[in-house]
This record gives C-alpha cells, sequence and structure tokens, in this order.
C-alpha cells in the first residue's frame, strides 16, 4: 500500500509557506490576541481573566457607552454620506466617462483621480485650511456665486464637522468607485450596447435598462469595501481634528475612540483591554456587514459573463 | 456610435459636470500649491492669484527644509515602502501559484483563511501586533512596519494574481515539465514573466495606502529616526499651525512628488484598475 | 414594404478607407447576402445600413427615405448580432419585447407579438429562462425572435452563425431559409462563408477591399464570373487557374476550370500528371495532380476512386466550362 503512494509535494509547501508564515504571525494570531486580550483585565496582581466583563463596561457603564454609541452613531452617519453621496457620483462620472466617443476622458479620469493618492494627512490639512475663516478662500468662493451668507466655520461647529469630514473623505475616495464602475461599464459588449441602440433604447433609459443592472455586482463590492474602509477610518479625522475628535467628540468615530481608549489621553492613561474590547466591537460589526453581503446580497446579484 | 446614435447636447451636459468636477477635485491642491509660493501677506489678500515678482517667496520651504527632516523622512517611507512592496509581490505570488495551480487537500480553504484578511482590516489586532513588536524588540525600526505593511498586503495581492495565474495556459506549464523544467523553474521562468500585468496592478493597490498610512506609524515607529513622511508631515503641522508658510510648503513638498510619480504612472495605474476590461 | 437603396456609400476610418463606394438596390422582399473574406468592408456596410455607423459620404435609403441622421430604432431595421448580444440580465421574453416596450407599444400587443414569433422559432418552454440557461442554438432563435418581433422593414444579419457548430449550423440555416419564406420581408446577411451566401441567398454581393466585385444570383456567379476574385472565391473546391501562355492560347492572360469540370482517365488526355495527394471524402474523391503542361490541378471526382499517390493519370477540361480572363483579372466574353 505505502509503494503507491504519491511522494510529497514539498514544492506546495515551499511556495505556501513565507505568505502563510508572515500572514498568520502578523494579522491573524494578533487580531485574535486582540479579540482574547479583550476578555482579561489588569489588576495589581497582574493580568486576569475577565470574561465579558470589559464589554459590559463598554455597553452598560454610563461614561463608556455614551462615548461608543456616539462614536458608533457618528461612524454609521460617515457611512451614510459615503453611499448617498460617494457612490452615486463615482456611478455619474464613471458613466459619462465610458462614453467612447468623449473626447479629454483621458484628462478628466486622471484629474478626478487626484485625491485619491494623496494621504489622509495632506487631505486633512488642505480642506483644514480651505475651510479655516481665518484664510478665507471658502467665503470668497461662495461669494462669488452670492451665498457668501451660508457660510459657516464648518469644521469647527459639532453639527456640521462630522458631515463635512464625510464630504472631504467623499472628496478624495470618489475616484475608487468611479474606476471599479468605469471598468465594469466598460467590461459590457459593444454588441449589447448596440443592440439597444436598435432597440431604442439609448441615452438615460439606456443606463437605467441595460448599463445598471450589468453593473449591479460591482456596486455590490463597492458598497461593501465603502462599508469596511469606513468603520475602520480613522487617518482623516486624527490630521483634521486630533484624538479628540473635536469640536466636543461630535467627529468621534470608532478609529479614533479605539486610539484613544488604547493611548490614553489627557488625563486617562491608555488601557489595552478596553482598546482590545472596542477593536473587537469594530471586529464583529465589520464581521456582520461583510457577513450581510456575502450571504444577503451577493448571492442575489446575478453575475454577468459576456 | 454615431451621428445618429449622438446628441450634441447632451455631449455639452457630460462635458459640463466633468470639467465642474474635475475642478472640484483640482482646486484644493492648487490652491495650497500656488500659494506655497508666496509671502505672507499675500497668502491672505489674494489666495487665488499665482504668485508674481513681488509676492512670490520660499520663506517657506526654507522653514520646513530647516526645522523638519524630511530627507530623512522620505528615506524611511521609502525604504518600508519598496521592501514591503518587494516581499507582497514575491510572497504573494508564490502563494498565488500555489493555490492556482496544485490540487492539494485544504487548496480551498487555504484560499478562503488568505481571503479573510481582504475584508478585515489589520488594524484590529493593532493591540496585539504592538505586544508582538515589544515583546521582539522590533518597536521603532522599519521592519516592525515592513512586517506589517507586508501581511497586510498579502491576501488582496494573493487573490488577484492567483486569478490571472489561472489564465496562464496549461500547455506551456506542461511543456515546462516535459522539458524536464523543476516547478521552482517553472514558477520563475514561465509564469512570473506572464503576469506582469497583474503585478504592476497588485504593485500599485499595495503601495498607495502603505506610503499614506499614519495608524502604524504612529503606534509601531514615531521615533525620529524611523518616521515617515506621513507621520512627519503630520506632526510638523501640528507644530507649525499658525505658521502658513510654513504649513502650506510643507503640505505642498508632500503633494508634489506623489503627484509627479502619479503623473508618470497614471496610465499604467489606470489601466491596472481597469484591468480585464480590454479597451 | 422594405427596399433599401444605397448611394455612393464610403466610409474611412482615420486614414483607412474601409468602404470605397458602394451601390446598391435591394428590393422588397428579397434576400441579399454579402460576402467577401475578411476586412472586405461587408459588416462595416451592415453597420452602416443599420445606423450605428456613419457613412464618411453617401446615402442610405429605405424605402426611398434617406436615413443618415434617423438613429438605429427609427430606421425600421432589426438586427441580429454575431454574439447574439442579448440583455443577460433580462429573460427571453423581455429580450423580445424590450424594443416595442420602449416604443411604447401596448402590453397585450407586446404579449401577442411575442408568443407570435416565440411559437414560430420554437421557444415558447423558454420564454422565463434567462440567456446564460439557454443553449447557443437557442440563444440564436432568441436574437432572431428580437428582430421578428419589431415587424422590421429590413432584418440585418451579422454572421448569425458564426458561433455554432456545424450541425446546429445547417438547422439555424434551414430555419433562416423558411424565416424568409413564411415572412416575405426583406433580409440582408453577412457572412464570410460562401456556402451559406450561395445556400440562401437570392443575390449575392462580393466585397473584396471596400468595393464591390459583382452582384448576381448564385447561379449567375457560379457560371459567369465578371472577374478572377469572383472565380476564386465562389466554389469549392476553388477553381484551378492556368496562366494563358502554358496552354498554347494567344495574348496574356488565365485560363479558370472548376475541379468538377475536369474529367480524368489513365490511359489518354490533354494533361499527363503525377497524383501528390488523394482526399477520399465518399461522395466526392478530390484529387491533386501535378501536371507538366498546366501546373498543380485540383480535380473532383463523383464517387469513390481508387488511386494512389504517384499514379500517373491524364486530365481534360471540359471546353464549354473554361472561363478566360484577360490580363487585369476581368472576364473575357
Amino acid at each position: 500500500m505505502a509503494a503507491s503512494r504519491k511522494p510529497i509535494r514539498w514544492h506546495i509547501a515551499v511556495f505556501l509557506a513565507p505568505a502563510v508564515l508572515v500572514y498568520t504571525t502578523v494579522m491573524i494570531l494578533p487580531l485574535f490576541g486582540t479579540l482574547q486580550l479583550s476578555l482579561f483585565r489588569n489588576t495589581p496582581d497582574g493580568q486576569v481573566f475577565a470574561g465579558l466583563e470589559n464589554f459590559r463596561t463598554l455597553l452598560g457603564d454610563p461614561r463608556w457607552s455614551a462615548n461608543f454609541w456616539n462614536a458608533l452613531w457618528n461612524n454609521t452617519w460617515f457611512f451614510i454620506i459615503h453611499m448617498l453621496v460617494q457612490n452615486p457620483i463615482g456611478i455619474l462620472l464613471a458613466a459619462l466617462l465610458s462614453n467612447p466617443r468623449l473626447r479629454l476622458r483621458g484628462f478628466y479620469r486622471t484629474a478626478i483621480f487626484v485625491p485619491t493618492i494623496l494621504s489622509f494627512v495632506i487631505v486633512g490639512f488642505v480642506w483644514k485650511l480651505i475651510l479655516s475663516p481665518l484664510w478665507g478662500i471658502a467665503p470668497d468662493m461662495l461669494d462669488l456665486v452670492g451665498l457668501k451668507s451660508l457660510f459657516e466655520p464648518w469644521l469647527g461647529k459639532e453639527e456640521y464637522a462630522l458631515t463635512t469630514l464625510a464630504l472631504i473623505s467623499v472628496w478624495q475616495f470618489v475616484g475608487i468607485p468611479m474606476m471599479l464602475i468605469y471598468a465594469a461599464l466598460l467590461s459590457i459588449p459593444d454588441e449589447i450596447i448596440e443592440a439597444a441602440e436598435c432597440d431604442g433604447v439609448t441615452g438615460i433609459a439606456q443606463f437605467w435598462k441595460i448599463k445598471l443592472p450589468l453593473i449591479l455586482p460591482s456596486i455590490g463590492i463597492i458598497s461593501v469595501l465603502t462599508f469596511v474602509g469606513n468603520f475602520n477610518a480613522f487617518d482623516l479625522i486624527y490630521s483634521a481634528q486630533g484624538a479628540m475628535a473635536g469640536p466636543n467628540f461630535s467627529t468621534d468615530i470608532l478609529g479614533t475612540f479605539l486610539y484613544r481608549t488604547f493611548f490614553g489621553f489627557q488625563l486617562q492613561i491608555g488601557d489595552p483591554y478596553m482598546g482590545s474590547a472596542i477593536a473587537s466591537m469594530m471586529f464583529l460589526i465589520i464581521l456582520a456587514g461583510v457577513c450581510l453581503y456575502l450571504f444577503g446580497i451577493q448571492t442575489r446579484l446575478r453575475r454577468y459573463q459576456f | 456610435m454615431s451621428r445618429a446614435t449622438s446628441s450634441l447636447s447632451r455631449s455639452i451636459a457630460a462635458h459640463a459636470i466633468l470639467i465642474l468636477y474635475t475642478v472640484i477635485a483640482l482646486f484644493p491642491v492648487i490652491v495650497i500649491i500656488i500659494n506655497s509660493f508666496k509671502e505672507r501677506r499675500a497668502i491672505f489678500r489674494t489666495p487665488l492669484a499665482l504668485p508674481d515678482s513681488e509676492t512670490f517667496s520660499l520663506i517657506g520651504y526654507r522653514t520646513v527644509l530647516d526645522q523638519g527632516n524630511f530627507l530623512l523622512y522620505f528615506q524611511n517611507s521609502l525604504i518600508v515602502t519598496v521592501v514591503s512592496l518587494a516581499l507582497v509581490l514575491i510572497f504573494g505570488a508564490m502563494a498565488a501559484f500555489a493555490l492556482a495551480e496544485y490540487r492539494f487537500r485544504g487548496n480551498t480553504l487555504m484560499g478562503l483563511y488568505l481571503a479573510l484578511g481582504i475584508m478585515i482590516p489589520i488594524r484590529l489586532g493593532t493591540v496585539a501586533i504592538l505586544e508582538l513588536m515589544v515583546a521582539s524588540g522590533l518597536v521603532n525600526t522599519r521592519t516592525a512596519l515592513i512586517l506589517v505593511y507586508t501581511a497586510q498586503g498579502l491576501p488582496l495581492a494573493v487573490f488577484i494574481l492567483a486569478e490571472f495565474m489561472r489564465q496562464v495556459s496549461d500547455d506551456l506549464k506542461n511543456a515546462g515539465r516535459m522539458d524536464g523544467l523543476s516547478e521552482y523553474r517553472i514558477f520563475f521562468r514561465l509564469v512570473l514573466p506572464l503576469v506582469r500585468p497583474a503585478m504592476a496592478t497588485v504593485a500599485v493597490f499595495t503601495m498607495i495606502p502603505i506610503w499614506n498610512d499614519l495608524w502604524f506609524p504612529l503606534i509601531l515607529a514615531p521615533a525620529e529616526q524611523t518616521k515617515t513622511v506621513t507621520l512627519g508631515a503630520q506632526i510638523f503641522l501640528g507644530q507649525f499651525v499658525t505658521n502658513w508658510n510654513a504649513v502650506l510648503s510643507a503640505l505642498s513638498l508632500a503633494i508634489i512628488p506623489v503627484l509627479v510619480l502619479y503623473l508618470i504612472f497614471s496610465r499604467q495605474l489606470i489601466r491596472g484598475i481597469t484591468a480585464g476590461a480590454v479597451k | 414594404m422594405g427596399s433599401l437603396k444605397l448611394e455612393n456609400i464610403r466610409k474611412s476610418f482615420g486614414k483607412v478607407e474601409v468602404l470605397k463606394g458602394i451601390d446598391l438596390e435591394v428590393e422588397d422582399g428579397e434576400f441579399v447576402i454579402f460576402v467577401g473574406p475578411s476586412g472586405c468592408g461587408k459588416s462595416t456596410l451592415l453597420r452602416v445600413i443599420a445606423g450605428l455607423e456613419d457613412a464618411t459620404e453617401g446615402q442610405v435609403l429605405i424605402d426611398g427615405v434617406e436615413v443618415s441622421a434617423v438613429p438605429p430604432a427609427k430606421r425600421g431595421i432589426a438586427m441580429v448580432f454575431q454574439s447574439y448580444a442579448l440583455y443577460p440580465h433580462l429573460n427571453v421574453r423581455d429580450n423580445m419585447g424590450l424594443g416595442l416596450k420602449q416604443a411604447g407599444s401596448p402590453r397585450a400587443e407586446i404579449r401577442q407579438r411575442v408568443d407570435t414569433a416565440s411559437k414560430m422559432l420554437g421557444l415558447d418552454d423558454y420564454l422565463t429562462r434567462r440567456p446564460a440557461e439557454l443553449s447557443g442554438g437557442q440563444r440564436q432563435r432568441v436574437a432572431i425572435g428580437r428582430a421578428i418581433v419589431r415587424n422590421p422593414k429590413l432584418f440585418l444579419f451579422d454572421e448569425p452563425l458564426s458561433n455554432l457548430d456545424a450541425a446546429l449550423r445547417v438547422n439555424t440555416r434551414l430555419e433562416i431559409a423558411k424565416l424568409h419564406r413564411d415572412l416575405k420581408a426583406t433580409m440582408i446577411y453577412v457572412t464570410h462563408d460562401q456556402v451559406e451566401a450561395m445556400t440562401l441567398a437570392d443575390r449575392i454581393v462580393i466585397l473584396n477591399q471596400g468595393r464591390v466585385e459583382q452582384i448576381g444570383s448564385p447561379m449567375e456567379l457560379y457560371n459567369h464570373p465578371g472577374n478572377l476574385f469572383v472565380a476564386g472565391f465562389i466554389g469549392s473546391p476553388r477553381m484551378n487557374f492556368i496562366e494563358a501562355g502554358r496552354l498554347g492560347e494567344s495574348g496574356k492572360g488565365t485560363i479558370g476550370i472548376r475541379p468538377e469540370h475536369i474529367t480524368i482517365d489513365p490511359s489518354s488526355g490533354e494533361w499527363q500528371g503525377k497524383v501528390l495527394h488523394v482526399e477520399h471524402l465518399g461522395a466526392d474523391t478530390i484529387l491533386y495532380l501535378e501536371s507538366e503542361k498546366a501546373g498543380l490541378l485540383t480535380v473532383r471526382l463523383f464517387g469513390e476512386h481508387k488511386f494512389a499517390p504517384d499514379d500517373i493519370l491524364h486530365a481534360t477540361p471540359r471546353r464549354e466550362h473554361m472561363f478566360r480572363f484577360d490580363e487585369a483579372g476581368k472576364a473575357r466574353t
């Protein structure tokens, strides 16, 4: 029996080993390490198992839970703005760009993608300066269209700051849905579009009836990428508003909340256990969103082989 | 498309929308860059004007170069990005080849395991990553960043490259085997050169987030010696927040290299993103 | 009604001129096939007629009306594409009905027309399926059904059989022929396959390098090719061409003789030659003969023959079937 066994194919292991090793050590184990850490607590005697105590604190202790729900709601709003503004604009731009007869399409494509390559730090500061009442660029611009009276120091007002930041993030990332939808639109065969022309389905009707149904899977993927990116966001808020996510925590999202908790701020010292608990909550939220997409939405979106 | 299928008014509307959005996309960047070359008063008095002989000033750039350690930061960013990128590409390609080429028990499971990281961000493990780096003495080293970014980039790289490697002709690989090539040679000599376009796509996707990341440099390597450009700019901007010349110049210095690189490689980048749609 | 008139159609893509002045009249109810080698401009011409492409010059008249500025949907045409171009997200019924729906036809009428067309094509059982759930032949029929439903003046087919396997191709060919008889509609059909052209067409338009080489019924083209190109293009195996000088005829030019118009005899005949290769097709036998006088000859014999390579044979052309072409390649009359 042993004689007929195939030799072990060592090369498969060699090909897989480096990637699996690095990925497991630096990504997967710490991820589970963090989940595990959230079940412990620091006492004068050292680290002790605390069960779900940290989560009870996070959701039950009024000081913690107020912060947590605030961050979660802000994060949700941040995501809603992206879905309502970023993705429709991205789809609109892609639809316009995908017209093969359009002149200058290469220029538009390149220009609109520029903000996407910049780092959050730059983007955060650039907009902070532009919207600053000190400099006055934004009020001057509004003055040009006669709307100067509408100007407010948006980033400094509790009621506007988060929406403003979300729109800045939209400004930065609209290039990504634009490109992915653009690619999806280009992959629709010419003959199908021509058949639609022959059937009299042209212009906007053609977009709604033919193209949109065919790019729905791409829109699904973009939505879930947006979700993961938004619930994992940190840099933009941190650069524009600092770790305190001011004014008065009105721009606090899960990422900044995690950072403050883990590293401490002002008088509160950092707490890796509570930090882990927050990271675990983020993990669960993202996991839930991704699962909802994979099992609830993706299976219903048909992919078409052309 | 033809005269009979397109209309002038529609095309004008399309251009109007695209021009409007292009202005929105570029305006902030351009305002920052032109004002970085002006003296302080002109920045406030005529922010939308180009610098002229009267208002031209490099004082901001001088402050940045005197005060900041940007050359060092730039070097750190470059090393971290290039090394991580190289590791992601080579390890990712090897793993992708194993998954795409061989049938073995656990193949699908391994694929799913590696794909997990596409959806779950590595940041959520930060607490334990910091513990790991502290334990292994890697805090405040570029190695720590390189390891993290390699792990972060691998899932997407494996996923995309495996897709492409499945398209490489079996006949070619079998011809190689008939000629007595080892599996390693088949990978390096036959398959890798054929998936070069896919590697370029992966490179772009991997590179941008690494270069722009603030989170891990802030947490794992905040020391002066290992600061990356992104973190350096963040701290510099925080300190000089009232010195407008310096802030604008620092921002421009951070924008311009990336912008130039982007303009050089934008065609490859866009081709990479739209790969698969042949046009 | 559905007549078509093309007047001096020219089309350039940049500097490349693809159509170099095409004139054509198609009468109501005719089945006209554009045939030619790849790159001859036949598909471009069809797309110009459909309105998917602008002619650089010239006029397209459908039923006597100039349509150059009319969008495809308003020209009264329907097109069947090479890849079928079915809408992947719509089921068979909606695929067929979309054009009418867009034009605002009443629901009952759409329903009735789709039902009629699907009955005609045997698609009744598949109306709720999506294209991905159909076989190649069924998709092809849906594409044809989509055209029928629109009740067009002009049917345009762009190589509709090229994605089907050989057996299905013959079947579908018969169906298209039957469809033409039943609908009595004007059809314009593009193919590179001369067998399709010969079997389906009322008239064939032979295109080469953007020009019309000859227009005529299949038998006219077979029996009276106007030039060397047409003579070589129609008929399989290809006509034998022999330099006139080799056969001792006066003047320069070419002699053409079809493989089926040569007789073979082991002992005597005009051209002696050695057999290079024999193809036994059952009904036919194709001989490749290297003759001293006429060069390499292809000969088609009916039935089975026991010739083998290296046999010495004598070939004799049937004089009444010889074609003579002048130096420029035009047929001498």
